[in-house]
């Protein structure tokens, strides 16, 4: 056996400890490999999950934050949620809320031009960044210890005192038209669009989409406007992490934000779907692709409902677990018809979130990967899973928790989310009980009650002619089989202005 | 919460900035040769495990192309232990299995003839078959069937998930192949047997209709997104002689013809445990993972010979190549440089130049985004890969500017370089940058195990500690000596994507109304329009508009859309109606 080599400084120390270990490590080596891993025994693992309680601190002006310290390397991470959203984009103006989000961190400050701005946080080395996504709003900094003053003030700048400049905002309009009018060059891109309108409708807000008109008439106004609405403390949720004292870096963020008042009005709440899902095949032609991808599903559940956790882990089953689920080893392992096959089965927290189930697979063999998954669906709602699988999935998600909390960045963030969303309280601790309380006819039941194969929305994206032609090595799988002889073709708007030809 | 022993030199300001700090790894060599690193770290109660095999797609061979990639699949089918139910029966049907798929491979080679004298076009279509193919394909479907009647499907991974270890995966780059996965502190056993084994009895199950899944992987990432194919074709282009021209993923051709015996001697050489490294990071004993990997990688025979080096270095270039291509993208031009491999005395000078250009702050986006306005993006990059290595640069243009114009506007930047030193301060930001990014570097065990394990695939581990020292040293005259010695004309290649409209689908109200005859005439018309000057645009229109009158009524419908292409034409080509 070789010595271990050990880093030089430590070498000497160690070198008698290596010595007597070699020895004992060539004992043990003829020590018995069990035949199977399930023979292997395990010392007990015990894990509490960290307590929110106990990171939760509330500032002078009422804003709540979570404080989790780790001084092991000299990093300071904070990260705000903010109560903002796309869904508060006024009509014809959508794009906007991206564009503040993306506008405060590219277009100065008060205090400092754009270019002054990006010199400073660069030399720093500090990663400051801001976006808005559709109901929720993200700030952050992470930054050396050393720096804390000067990144604290560059943060709170973009926060508070955004100036939107005038040739960013040219730019970053420059961009986004640029990229809509793309729109319709990925098929992943034109599934994912489709497939939103398929299941929340066309008057959704995730579905009213930027256009070229709309992003044109953004204004430095309509900006400054939108950020004094919604950027003010009512309106924050802190994620504090790293290598700090609380009660010092708490003081300092309340400095920061001393005198911020809140702007009269509260923000509209989160609009729910108006639409309903109608029933189909569909498909998208996209003619120089050589395979389809394929999405099937409907809507799902809403966050806190009683069978959450039974639905969890019946998806986990049907397709949410990579290759331990049932769609991944029926078509990829058994049948080779995709690289990637899965599904997932959302608890929304403002409205209703999804089933979805979804492959990519050559056109030829888009129509039998679409039977296998649909064969899937009827079979975990007529028969039990073998306590094999629902064992599997149950341990898997009771022994990943501790992941949701690796770091302190993780436990500050899962908090900050979880109050943002307002979870229950003390959900991660009766998190394991629920899930082990799961049984195989709660599977079962859940399956027929959550999921419907009569109302299945079923899009393909790729070569319809190729699609619709099926294999001629299998001529028994056909859309025309799956959809009763009724295709519906959705055509490609026109991506500037996101009009649909008529059909 | 995590715990890590690092030594750093903590000193604030400009002429100093923070660096140095040293990942305390302990490395334990195998008799056999494997490697293990470990870096012990409290906190989170689990591990992050990963292994590497030095092997990659530049270590095949034209006709095996893509071999690294489709067993990097395959060690997930199983052993002699996992993923059966009768192993015995299991390895007969795999030999029966062979055999079928020798005697179609013959079939193959001769359809192959018949596609190379043009006596067919397809060969997939079954019309081209003969009937002796046609009966040995169904003798394979049929094996296959009785094969996956004894197989446990995903056993390795099932096992796995069980036992709460998550994340598992697995890839294959240029220079490399890696396995990782994360397990509960306690699991730390299951882990060495379940890797010890897949390494000790492997079972290249489903080899031939793992190939399905490649080839729809390959369609995926390449053949159907707008730009795979270019990218692919690009890279081609740009390596002469090195095995970096072709890709990670393989050639079709390739994928379809490799055997299971091909495999299998590959494993053998490439897998032995004298090419390969592990690392632990996180909650474990060092000493009780050195009893593990005795136990378990302990077992694993040492290959006589070492993995040859690469033998085919890429030929000094003598004349700039390009590349025009029509893509449903933005316009963009995509250059590069050859320069070094990973960690070639130049190495940090041209990574450093890399973030000089790149970024917020960066020159391009200063320059060619902001001030000229040619570009909406922007970056340039170094990449050192085990045996050789290229500087990047690409931009976006405008709407309103051409990639060609973008081009120019990179190369100036280059001449910039080359012509004047760049300033203390600028060069200062970029290296607080890399020093504040050897902490950020550290945050997660599952990066660190991955990026050690990368160190340890070129050069050993240890350059994972030695190389921020590196790039603290550049100077701002080495970044001049080497903008001019590597950023010349006849050491590129270019990448031009011109925007290609997307093609017409029936959909299309432009075609609506029309007859077959007319639609080819109009796709026709349209695909002339971009040769076309707005003069020329305006002189046809204007013909149309005269003669449409005397037209007969069903030509009308053709004429109003001519029309209303040269109208948009005009118009965004920036010309008056």
């Amino acid at each position: 056996m070789r010595r271990a080599t050990i880093v030089v400084a430590l070498a000497c120390l160690l070198a008698g400890t290596v010595l007597s270990f070699a020895q004992q490590a060539q004992l043990q080596k003829q020590a018995q490999v069990p035949a199977h891993p399930n023979e292997l025994q395990y010392k007990p693992l015990e894990y509490t999950p960290p307590q929110a309680a106990k990171h939760r601190q509330v500032m002078a002006n009422g804003v709540v934050g979570y404080f989790v310290e780790d001084h092991e390397l000299p990093l300071v991470n904070i990260a705000v949620t903010i109560r903002v959203g796309s869904y508060l984009d006024p009509a014809g103006k959508q794009g906007l809320a991206s564009a503040v989000g993306s506008q405060m961190r590219a277009g100065g400050t008060a205090g400092y031009k754009a270019e002054e701005y990006d010199e400073e946080a660069d030399f720093l080395a500090a990663a400051i960044s801001s976006s808005i996504g559709s109901t929720s709003g993200g700030a952050s900094v992470n930054f050396l210890t050393k720096d804390t003053d000067k990144a604290l003030e560059l943060f709170f700048e973009m926060l508070r005192r955004p100036a939107f400049q005038q040739n960013r905002l040219d730019l970053y309009k420059s961009q986004v038209i640029q990229q809509l009018e793309r729109r319709n060059d990925r098929t992943d891109a034109i599934e994912a669009r489709e497939w939103g309108r398929l299941i929340y409708g066309d008057e959704h807000f995730t579905n009213r989409l930027p256009t070229r008109d709309s992003v044109s008439s953004i204004t430095r106004e309509d900006m400054a406007a939108f950020h004094a609405q919604h950027y003010h403390p009512g309106n924050f949720i802190f994620a504090v992490s790293g290598d700090f004292k609380t009660a010092e870096l708490k003081a300092k963020l309340e400095r920061a934000m001393a005198d911020w008042p809140k702007p009269p009005g509260a923000a509209a709440a989160v609009p729910k779907p108006t639409q309903t899902p109608v029933p189909g095949v569909y498909m998208v032609h996209k003619a120089d692709v050589n395979q389809a991808r394929v999405s099937l599903g409907h809507r799902g559940i809403l966050r806190g409902n009683p069978d959450e956790f039974a639905v969890d882990m019946m998806n986990d089953i049907l397709g949410g677990s990579g290759f331990t689920s049932r769609i991944m080893n029926r078509v990829r392992s058994d049948e080779g018809l995709a690289y990637s096959a899965g599904s997932g089965f959302s608890a929304g927290i403002y409205y209703e979130g999804q089933f979805r189930a979804a492959f990519q697979s050559k056109s030829s063999t888009a129509a039998q990967a679409t039977q296998i998954v649909l064969d899937e669906i009827e079979r975990i709602r007529n028969e039990k899973v073998s306590q094999e699988e629902l064992d599997t999935v149950r341990t898997s998600a009771v022994e990943t928790l501790s992941q949701l909390f690796s770091s302190a960045s993780a436990v500050a963030g899962t908090f900050a989310a979880d109050e943002f969303t307002g979870r229950e309280a003390g959900y991660w601790d009766k998190y394991r009980d629920r899930i082990r309380a799961v049984t195989l006819d709660d599977v079962q039941r859940v399956a027929r009650k959550y999921l419907h194969p009569e109302n299945l929305v079923i899009l393909a994206v790729g070569n319809v002619d190729d699609i619709q032609k099926g294999d001629p090595d299998k001529p028994e799988y056909s859309f025309q089989k799956i959809s009763k002889g009724k295709v519906t073709r959705i055509p490609l708007p026109d991506p500037a202005t996101m009009a649909y030809p008529k059909p | 919460m995590k715990r890590l022993f690092l030594t750093a030199l903590l000193t604030a300001g400009l002429a100093l900035p923070l660096c140095a700090q040293q990942v305390e790894v302990q490395e334990y060599v195998l008799d056999n040769g494997l490697t293990l690193l470990m870096v012990p770290r409290k906190g989170d109660p689990n591990v992050a495990a990963g292994w590497v095999a030095k092997v990659g797609s530049v270590n095949e061979r034209p006709g095996i192309t893509g071999l690294s990639h489709v067993f990097e699949h395959m060690m997930f089918k199983g052993t002699h232990a996992i993923g059966t139910r009768n192993i015995a029966e299991d390895l007969r049907l795999m030999e029966q299995i062979d055999a079928v798929a020798a005697e179609l491979r013959k079939e193959q080679l001769a359809q192959i003839d018949r596609l190379r004298l043009g006596e067919i076009s397809d060969l997939k279509d079954p019309k081209n078959r003969t009937a002796r193919h046609t009966e040995l394909l169904a003798r394979m479907a049929e094996l296959n069937r009785r094969q996956k009647e004894l197989i446990v499907k995903n056993e390795f991974d099932r096992i796995y998930t069980s036992a709460g270890a998550s994340g598992m995966n697995a890839g294959t780059a240029e220079d490399f192949t890696i396995y990782f996965i994360n397990v509960p502190a306690n699991k730390l056993e299951l882990w060495f047997w379940m890797e010890s084994d897949r390494l000790l009895n492997p079972v290249f199950r489903e080899f031939y209709a793992e190939k399905d899944v490649v080839h729809e992987e390959r369609r995926l990432r390449v053949e159907s997104t707008p730009t795979g194919k270019f990218q692919e074709e690009f890279n081609a282009l740009f390596w002469t002689a090195s095995p970096y021209k072709w890709p990670v993923i393989g050639w079709p051709s390739d994928l379809d013809g490799l055997s299971r015996e091909e495999a299998a001697a590959y494993f053998e050489m490439n897998y032995a445990p004298n090419n390969l490294a592990a690392c632990l990071v996180g909650d474990f004993d060092v000493n009780e993972a050195k009893v593990l990997a005795e136990r378990y990688f302990g077992r694993l025979k040492r290959h006589p010979q070492q993995v040859p080096p690469v033998r085919t270095r890429e030929i000094p270039q003598e004349a700039e190549k390009r590349m025009l291509a029509w893509a449903e993208t933005t316009p963009e031009v995509e250059i590069r440089y050859h320069t070094v491999a990973d960690g070639h005395a130049d190495d940090a000078a041209l990574t450093v130049l890399g973030s000089l250009m790149s970024g917020r702050t960066g020159r391009l986006y200063k320059s060619v985004v902001l001030d000229q306005q040619l570009a909406n993006n922007a970056g340039a990059g170094q990449r050192s890969m085990k045996w050789q290595g290229f500087f990047s640069m690409s931009g976006t243009a405008k709407p309103g500017h051409t990639p060609e114009e973008v081009e120019q506007a990179l190369y100036k930047e280059l001449e910039k370089l080359q012509q004047e030193k760049v300033g203390e301060r600028e060069l200062q930001k970029v290296k607080n940058q890399f020093a504040a990014g050897n902490f950020r570097r550290l945050q997660s065990n599952f990066a660190l195990m991955l990026q050690l394990l990368l160190a340890e695939n070129n050069r050993g581990w240890q350059s994972f500690n030695e190389d921020p020292k590196k790039i603290e040293a550049v100077t701002a005259e080495d970044i001049q000596r080497i903008a001019i010695q590597y950023f010349k004309p006849e050491n590129r290649a270019v990448a031009i994507y011109y925007t290609k409209k997307s093609e017409t689908t029936e959909e299309d109200p432009l075609f609506e109304g029309l007859n077959d005859q007319q639609k080819a005439q109009l796709r026709q018309f349209r695909a002339m329009l971009p040769q076309m000057s707005v003069e020329q645009a305006r002189q046809v229109l204007q013909q149309i508009e005269t003669q449409g009158a005397a037209a007969p009524p069903e030509m009308r419908p053709l004429m109003e859309r001519m029309k209303k292409l040269l109208e948009e034409k005009i118009k965004n080509d920036g010309g008056a109606l």
